[in-house]
């Protein structure tokens, strides 16, 4: 069922829209995760193709053709299994995330407080930006740190692991003070921000191997939004979250509610996936459309 | 039914000094630009009811008229967040008593579209906030702005340090863009109103959640440029139940109990504001485009119809670093 709604919303250029209309990069490579995860090899050729075709000279992917920059969503492609993608895009993939920072770590802007006299008593640490030349935010460092967490246990580099850890504690820096995360604001227009359930959910599962009270508050506010939650996108990325941690009960059953767009049909397809130890956001057991 | 304001033939004070004014500078040899005064109404509504269709289409028929016959019809109200039971999200019924509106005016086509800045379930937000259960079959008409294919622009004007922009395909391809805010306070601008609501027209898709580009090029700067990057637009303010104190999530309801409309987003907003007590002339992003001169927000260059200000004005608490922006009459 899931899969004929992927195929049948495929584009002629190989990519999915958001909703209609034109190819982007998120729904395309979540699209392409879950078909390769289905066997479903030639659709998700073409949509490797047509992501492959997308990547700009500086490495980096742009979230639509036209666009001339590359975002977020390089964090998303880096996740492909690189004998899928490719050893050369995927490695240009990991070089642009660790060329990335979120603005506020820039030598430029860490002068310009330091001249300012208002520079943090220490080194922050470095998340992930939407954009360049903006700040770091939950889910694009969450992503980030994902992909660069696979890399890690295909490389030696040192430099990946640093932004891994890096990345983990700015998120855990960035938890709401209950615990669980909003977009990646502590303090929201003067006052403690509330945790989301999607942004929890994707958080948990970046900070997975991290344990710490920071992250059992994050647990078990994911727990609660579990029960009440009743959006298609946060229940996926709420269990991709509790199954980075061996959290999600046994005896769960989402509620029956609709998959209102792309996204969530595929999320929900790798989520099954995942439940059943297959590695998609992280290395475990049998890496999709991989090698084991 | 909606009256002009003014109809007493005496001089008003005002009048007199503009005339004066006009008068002085004529007799200097500088020619002076005829201002054609910005028309907004203001319409009592005391209540999210069945008599709100008829008022927002009296309103759309005062200021567009047989204008909006053929025309394609975007309307951006305001979703930001899911908290049942809190004056955050536009009502609803004004999005739907705006739909039909439209509709019976002729329109060709009217799609419903926004592209929230916090959240990125945009269907579960507007679910949340009635809008299945209101507008019947609202995701046949909506557009998640965030989502939607995008033209890179220039922005006429350049305020803010933006200098190009990847705006949704739905909403340059109107003829008229619709915006549908909330009557709120806000902690970083003084006030969100029409225009401010602008910033939900910025894809999330391109820049993510939140819209952080916007604030790193300035807030106010870019609620200007994004002003200018959309020249037809008409606006109506759902007052009813606006936000007062630490909006535009925070701050608690408030009854103001009118919608405010026009097509001048800025002359609107203006009035919006003098409503709320607020001075407008102390609100940033209005003065900035109040002093490109192609926007007014003076209370002589705003033709005032229906009710009066100080007959539906009420105070709207402000937070402490915003009291500088407290009309003096207040």
């Amino acid at each position: 069922m899931s899969v004929g709604i992927l195929l049948g919303k495929q584009n002629r250029d190989g990519g999915w829209a958001y909703v209609r209309g034109a190819s982007w990069t998120e729904p395309t490579v979540y699209a392409v995760l879950a078909l390769l995860a289905a066997g479903e090899d030639a659709a998700a050729n073409r949509g490797l193709d047509w992501i492959r075709a997308r990547q700009l000279p500086d490495g980096g992917w742009p979230p639509q053709t036209g666009v001339d920059e590359s975002n977020w969503v390089t964090g998303l492609a880096a996740l492909l299994p690189p004998d899928r993608l490719g050893a050369l895009a995927h490695g240009r993939a990991i070089e642009w995330l660790l060329r990335t920072t979120g603005e506020e770590s820039t030598a430029i802007f860490r002068l310009r407080r330091w001249l300012l006299g208002n520079s943090p008593s220490r080194i922050e640490p470095t998340g992930w930006p939407w954009v360049r030349g903006t700040a770091a935010w939950v889910t694009p460092t969450s992503i980030a740190v994902m992909a660069l967490d696979k890399e890690s246990t295909r490389s030696l580099s040192k430099e990946v692991r640093t932004r891994v850890a890096s990345g983990r504690q700015f998120l855990i820096e960035h938890m709401c003070v209950n615990g669980g995360w909003n977009h990646g604001s502590v303090r929201v227009y003067g006052v403690d921000g509330v945790p989301y359930p999607e942004t929890t959910g994707v958080g948990l599962a970046a900070i997975r191997g991290v344990r710490s009270p920071a992250t059992e508050r994050a647990v078990s506010v994911a727990q609660g939004f579990l029960k009440d939650c009743r959006s298609a996108d946060a229940l996926n990325w709420l269990r991709v979250g509790l199954l980075a941690h061996g959290q999600l009960p046994a005896d769960y059953n989402p509620p029956p509610i609709a998959y209102r767009t792309l996204i969530e049909t595929s999320v929900g397809m790798l989520v099954a996936e995942t439940q059943k130890g297959r590695g998609i956001f992280w290395c475990s057991g049998e890496e999709i459309g991989g090698a084991a | 039914m909606i009256r002009v304001q003014r109809d007493n033939p005496k001089l008003t004070r005002r009048e007199v000094l503009t005339a004066g004014s006009a008068v002085l500078l004529a007799g200097c040899g500088i020619q002076q630009r005829p201002i054609v005064p910005s028309r907004v109404s203001i319409v009592k509504a005391p209540a999210y009811d069945q008599s709100l269709y008829g008022t927002v289409m009296g309103l759309v028929r005062e200021h567009l008229g047989d204008s909006v016959r053929g025309k394609r019809i975007l309307l951006k109200p305001n979703l930001v967040e899911f908290e049942p039971d809190t004056s955050i999200n536009t009502h609803p019924m004004i999005v739907h008593a705006a739909f039909e509106a439209f509709h019976a005016l002729g329109a060709a086509s009217v799609r419903i579209a926004e592209g929230p800045g916090h959240r990125r379930n945009t269907l579960d937000l507007a679910d949340a906030a009635g809008y299945f259960r209101t507008v019947p079959r609202f995701e046949e008409s909506f557009v998640d702005l965030n989502l939607d294919d995008v033209t890179r622009v220039h922005p006429l004007t350049q305020f803010s340090r933006i200098r190009k922009l990847y705006l949704p395909n739905s909403v340059l391809g109107a003829d008229l863009l619709v915006s549908l805010p909330k009557m709120k306070t806000h902690h970083w601008v003084g006030a969100t109103l029409s225009m401010k609501n602008l910033f939900g027209t910025v894809p999330g898709g391109i820049y993510g959640w939140p819209k952080n580009v916007l604030h790193w090029a300035g807030i106010d700067e870019s609620i200007a440029d994004l002003h200018g990057a959309y020249p037809r637009q008409f606006a109506i303010v759902d007052g009813i139940v606006g936000m007062e104190g630490n909006g535009p999530i925070q701050g608690t309801p408030k009854k103001a109990g009118v919608l405010v409309a026009g097509r001048d987003p800025a002359a609107v907003d203006a009035t919006c504001c003098r409503i709320m007590k607020i001075d407008p002339m102390q609100v940033q992003y209005l003065r900035l485009v109040a002093g490109k001169g192609d926007a007014h927000i003076t209370e002589h260059n705003i033709q005032q119809m229906g009710e009066s200000i100080e007959s539906v004005a009420t105070p709207f608490e402000l937070i402490p670093q915003f009291q500088n922006l407290r009309l003096e009459s207040a």
